[in-house]
């Protein structure tokens, strides 16, 4: 997880960087399950990770969507491009 | 099996939005205006005043769906009532504001649903269903503060939003993983029971703090509100910075109760960043230009007294802070909501009138105190409140948490209540020339130019405005709401 | 009966305020009528208080939980005030009705007038300490907004503005005063407060004492923060009357003098109380005789009466110093007033371009004269001469030495400027050509009883005395009857005349004494620059603003730099965890 933090730091592409926020989602998602097994609760762990999974989805495309607008309006996917809202 | 009314009260919002969608989309007109949606999404909020004041009467009603309990408590319905209310009063608002705006279907839907996913955030009782309620609430917020679609700025707020708040989401998901690994179970009150001061659930507790603390603009996780809330459209400012924060604070607030025994220092540290917010925010907006931005840092200063109210009454267990934390919630709801409705419509004079720039400038306020006397009466009268000025209803909830601090006897604290104080001063430094500008003799261009306001946008203002009037000269007027919100939050925290 | 007085007193003024807002400014004449005839009933009131002056609590309205019930009680001191407020507020509408003639806005102006009223009125007869800091920032309020009322001219709002910070700065003392008491208390009582004080843990009462000290300096412009009071000369000047010579700067002396009991005996209070008021006292004099602005002299002149009440009340004269608020609340009224009226007539405040206008407005010499003698103290008939031995009485016997030397020089350069100001302005050589009046009749009627009171007020000691003593028991006040005052005055006759003959001589010869005068010249140049405190303002203004260029260059708009304030949030917090 620390990777992924990390990859937010220094990621300058719109998508990467929601590949980055899927990753790290994973990453959470796989805590859970984890979590399920340990305590003996697999069936809450495997329901807790579809839930993740599809609002993190959802998530995902409205993402991508941005992105594709970002693309179209400004141009491009840099986000150290986007920083026309300052101070 | 009997449900209990909040049932309905969440149930109409969900149900609603997608109605609202598709009728709108269908009657959709020629010029792209959606009069059908706009009348559903009234009918909609209007009508959930109906099982909301039920749901007043019900003490502790619960409700379970399979292994998924909601429970309808003083907290709740305190988030309940400002979301609603304030929700009402913006879709009223909207009617007029969005009219030329294309995709309106689309805003009343996701305007309705996140009115109702913010109430049911209030009463998740698990802290994974809450963060579900949160992501949620995330999720409707990202589009419609990316609305205007066409403007680059608006999709560059939305981006940087969308980014911060799903890397918040996913901290706040591990620190889920973490409480369950070591307690089996994600029921708060489960939880709460089983919380020890051990590594994994500190980690779980700083992973909450930081994951919520970004929807709560906390600073040093802010950064994304400015753009946020100034890019929007103003209902959803409005919105954003009257309820979605104040939900995202009550979930910070619902997830760390189960983690009390963990540490001693939650309170502190909710003190600490308090004081920080308020010193950050006040200096952010004291050289702004553009309005909705300086609200928008206001903000900031804002959530940092609530903050510091709650850390008081966390750390010493006296109920004033809590209580003054809460009517604070409500008054800040009230009095940000109003200020960016009046400013909302000069910007609205600003597009109808066009000019050659896009946001609303102070400079373009000049003189609305003759052209727009409702507006700009509105306007100074909410900002002066946000100001802590009596006889509004900002200085009666500052007060209430100021004694808090002092009832502490601790020095340290006594000394941060001045501070704060003296940040209440710092803020008429940004206040008060907003309002002197909106008094000047001549005219700015807009002003001059600009249309007649219509009826329906200034109605919520002067019922805003009377209700922040009123709670100034009696401030109990609210404490049906606050203090059960504030009991809650003592029993919670073991008080 | 008493309790819907008060009502009225307060009431009545802010539903005029609510209802002259939404009058259009199209109708001049009813929104005059309105002012006027709200704030005459009101004055009624508050003189038809005076028989039922009572130290109970005369109503009170239930509002629970935290807040206490908002009490308010009708003594002596309370009524007075009240009375000086809604009368002298009456007089200043009255003279608004020509002075204000044509101006716009006029609807925004009586409401705020009206409002400050009814909340000046609030402050001095409520007994509930949440109720007096609430009353005290409304007046902050009114008063920024009223200097600030051309709001096109950048001067007046940043006179405004600097005028709100200062005095709301200063207000934090008594915010942090209240919340100690009612903290120990549990209430907010103030006479609850005062017999209990001593209970207080000394620390707290002393940090107590001290926050009112500040709150009262910043609202009654006394040192280290008088320099609003003097960019605070923009307002209208029925305002300046109004607000700035005969009200809401006596708030901080009604403060102190409100509390006096409970702060006398904490170490070094009543020391910082006669430093502050002797300091502000001489060099607002000084400031006074440099000053070319009419209006700038007068108000360096009112800091400096205040800073005499502050004297007064630090060496335990709190009658003497509340007599001469009264003194002073009529005649400086009186003097801004008269000065209102040359200002409109030959439209500038630099008084090397007036001159020799007496022939041309007789009327506003006379009752300028009579003002200024009031102000130098000159006997017999003049109430400032009165109050103001009152006061050096009450310094020679309770105060130190140097403190009542200072304060008798003080008289001398009071004479002196007032001297100054009279000659300059009415007499000598005409340097303007512009036509001038004398003053219309609206006018007149506001400046007439001001004249009278000016020579009559004194001869109320008496009553006055007993009021106070009979409703202020804790205050354990000397009380004297005309008598006893012309027996004390007449013992301070002796040192105190010369010293003021000294002053009127001083500028009688000014020619002879240039000499001194260019030697003096450093002296003129730091006065004219506020002695340094304008320094320091403008200092912290741009540290403030510093920081906050500083702190926005943090909103990068960077989205990766926004990630890592979220990375370091999570680290710091760890961090803090990890410690504790």
């Amino acid at each position: 997880m620390g990777i992924g933090l990390y990859g937010l730091l220094i990621t300058r592409n719109l998508i990467k960087l929601v590949i980055v926020l899927q990753v790290l989602v994973k990453m959470a998602l796989l805590a859970l399950v984890a979590a399920g097994h340990a305590t003996g609760q697999v069936n809450l762990g495997q329901s807790l990770a579809v839930t993740v999974l599809v609002a993190d989805t959802v998530v995902a495309v409205i993402g991508l969507a941005l992105a594709v607008q970002v693309r179209q309006r400004l141009g491009t996917l840099d986000v150290t491009q986007l920083s026309e809202l300052r101070k | 099996m009997t449900y209990p009314t909040f049932i309905w009260l969440i149930g109409i919002l969900l149900l609603a939005s997608p109605v609202i969608y598709l009728v709108g989309r269908i009657t959709r007109r020629e010029d792209s205006s959606a009069p059908a949606a706009r009348w559903l999404a009234l009918a909609a909020v209007v009508s959930a005043w109906v099982p909301y004041i039920l749901a007043l009467q019900e003490t502790s009603a619960t409700l379970t769906f399979g292994a998924v309990a909601l429970t309808m408590d003083g907290l709740s319905l305190l988030l309940a009532g400002l979301a609603l209310g304030l929700g009402t009063l913006v879709v009223l608002y909207s009617m007029r504001y969005m009219e030329e705006d294309e995709g309106e279907e689309k805003y009343y839907a996701m305007l309705v649903a996140m009115i109702g996913v913010m109430i049911g955030l209030g009463t998740a009782t698990d802290i994974f269903n809450l963060w579900v309620w949160f992501e949620a609430m995330a999720v409707t917020s990202y589009l419609l503060v990316a609305f205007y679609r066409n403007q680059g700025l608006s999709l560059e707020a939305g981006v940087k939003y969308l980014v911060q708040s799903a890397a918040g989401s996913m901290l706040v998901l591990v620190g889920v993983a973490l409480v369950l690994m070591q307690t089996g179970t994600l029921n708060i009150a489960e939880v709460r029971a089983l919380a020890a001061p051990t590594p994994g659930f500190i980690v779980a507790g700083a992973l909450f703090i930081i994951g919520f603390g970004v929807k709560v603009a906390v600073v040093p996780m802010h950064t994304w509100l400015p753009d946020a809330h100034s890019q929007a459209p103003t209902g959803i400012s409005a919105m954003l910075s009257g309820v979605v924060i104040e939900a995202g604070l009550i979930a910070l607030l619902r997830a760390l109760s189960a983690l009390v025994a963990v540490s001693a220092s939650w309170g502190v540290l909710l003190m600490a960043f308090g004081a920080l917010n308020m010193f950050a925010g006040n200096l952010l907006a004291l050289r702004q230009t553009q309005v909705k931005r300086m609200l928008a840092y206001s903000s900031l200063t804002h959530v940092g007294y609530m903050l510091l109210g709650l850390g008081i009454g966390i750390s010493t267990g006296v109920a004033a802070g809590l209580e003054g934390s809460m009517f604070h919630l409500l008054n800040h709801g009230l009095m940000k909501g109003l200020a960016f409705l009046a400013a909302g419509t000069l910007l609205w004079v600003l597009h109808a009138a066009g000019t050659d720039h896009d946001a609303l400038l102070i400079s373009d306020l000049s003189g609305a105190g003759r052209r727009y006397p409702i507006v700009a009466l509105t306007l100074s009268l909410a900002v002066l409140a946000l100001g802590g000025l009596p006889p509004l209803a900002g200085f009666m909830s500052k007060w209430q948490i100021f004694v808090a601090g002092f009832q502490t006897g601790d020095a340290l604290i006594m000394a941060t209540v001045v501070f704060a104080g003296l940040m209440s001063v710092l803020s008429l430094g940004y206040y008060a020339p907003l309002v002197n500008t909106l008094y000047r003799k001549v005219p700015s261009s807009i002003v001059a130019r600009g249309p007649e306001i219509p009826v329906l946008m200034q109605v919520p203002l002067a019922i805003m405005a009377l209700a922040v009037l009123a709670i100034g000269l009696w401030p109990t007027l609210l404490t049906w709401l606050a203090a059960p919100a504030a009991d809650a939050l003592l029993a919670a925290f073991g008080g | 009966m008493v309790s819907w007085l008060i009502l009225l007193v307060i009431g009545l003024p802010w539903l005029g305020a609510a209802a002259a807002f939404f009058i259009r400014d199209a109708q001049p004449r009813v929104l005059n009528t309105l002012a006027v005839v709200v704030s005459a009933v009101s004055a009624a009131c508050a003189v038809a208080l005076l028989p039922f002056a009572t130290s109970e609590v005369a109503l009170s309205l239930p509002v629970g939980g935290i807040f206490g019930n908002f009490t308010f009680v009708p003594d002596g001191m309370a009524v007075v005030l009240a009375i000086i407020a809604t009368v002298i507020g009456s007089l200043a509408v009255i003279f608004s009705i020509n002075y204000m003639e044509g101006e716009t806005q006029l609807g925004r102006y009586y409401a705020l007038v009206l409002l400050f009223i009814g909340a000046m009125c609030g402050l001095v007869l409520t007994s509930s300490l949440l109720l007096l800091f609430f009353f005290w920032e409304i007046t902050a309020l009114c008063s920024y907004a009223l200097i600030a009322f051309e709001n096109d001219n950048p001067k007046a709002v940043e006179g405004g503005l600097k005028a709100l910070i200062i005095t709301q700065f200063g207000g934090v003392g008594l915010l942090g005063g209240a919340l100690i008491a009612y903290s120990a208390l549990g209430t907010y009582d103030i006479p609850v407060f005062l017999a209990q004080a001593q209970t207080l843990a000394p620390g707290l009462l002393a940090v107590m004492a001290f926050g009112f000290l500040a709150a009262a300096a910043a609202k009654s412009a006394q040192l280290p923060f008088h320099t609003w009071l003097p960019s605070a000369m923009e307002a209208p000047t029925p305002i300046s009357a109004l607000i700035h010579a005969a009200t809401m700067v006596n708030a901080g002396v009604y403060l102190l003098a409100r509390f006096y009991p409970a702060f006398e005996a904490v170490p070094g209070w009543t020391t910082a109380v006669v430093i502050v008021g002797a300091l502000t006292a001489l060099l607002a004099a000084i400031m006074a005789i440099v000053s070319n602005d009419l209006k700038e002299v007068l108000a360096y002149s009112t800091v400096s009466q205040l800073g005499y009440m502050v004297y007064g009340i630090g060496v335990g004269g709190v009658l003497a110093a509340q007599f001469h608020l009264l003194s002073h609340a009529v005649f400086k009224a009186l003097l801004f007033l008269g000065a209102g009226a040359v200002i409109h007539a030959i439209g500038t405040r630099d008084i090397r371009k007036m001159g020799g206008l007496g022939k041309e407005m007789p009327l506003v010499r006379t009752v300028f004269i009579i003002g200024a003698l009031a102000l130098a103290g000159i006997p017999p008939i003049f109430n400032g001469f009165w109050s103001k031995d009152m006061i050096l009485e009450a310094g020679a016997v309770g105060g130190p030495t140097w403190a009542y030397v200072v304060m008798l020089v003080v008289a001398g350069l009071t004479a002196l400027y007032s001297f100054r100001m009279v000659w300059t302005v009415f007499y000598g050589e005409r340097r303007s050509t512009t036509h001038v009046h004398d003053a219309p009749t609206a006018m007149r009627v506001a400046l007439i009883p001001l004249a009278l009171g000016t020579v009559t007020t004194w001869l109320l000691i008496g009553p006055f005395g007993r009021l106070y003593g009979e409703t202020l028991p804790t205050h354990h006040l000397h009380i004297v009857d005309l008598g006893e005052m012309a027996a004390g005055a007449l013992a301070q006759i002796a040192i105190v005349l010369p010293v003021i003959a000294l002053g009127l001589l001083a500028f009688w010869f000014r020619d002879r004494l240039s000499g001194i005068t260019r030697n003096l010249g450093w002296l003129a140049a730091l006065a004219r620059a506020d002695f340094g405190f304008e320094l320091a303002n403008r200092a912290i203004v741009g540290a403030t603003r510093g920081a906050a260029s500083v702190i926005r260059g943090t909103q990068t708009g960077q989205l990766n730099w926004n990630a890592v304030g979220i990375v370091a949030g999570l680290a710091l917090v760890l961090a803090v965890l990890a410690l504790r």
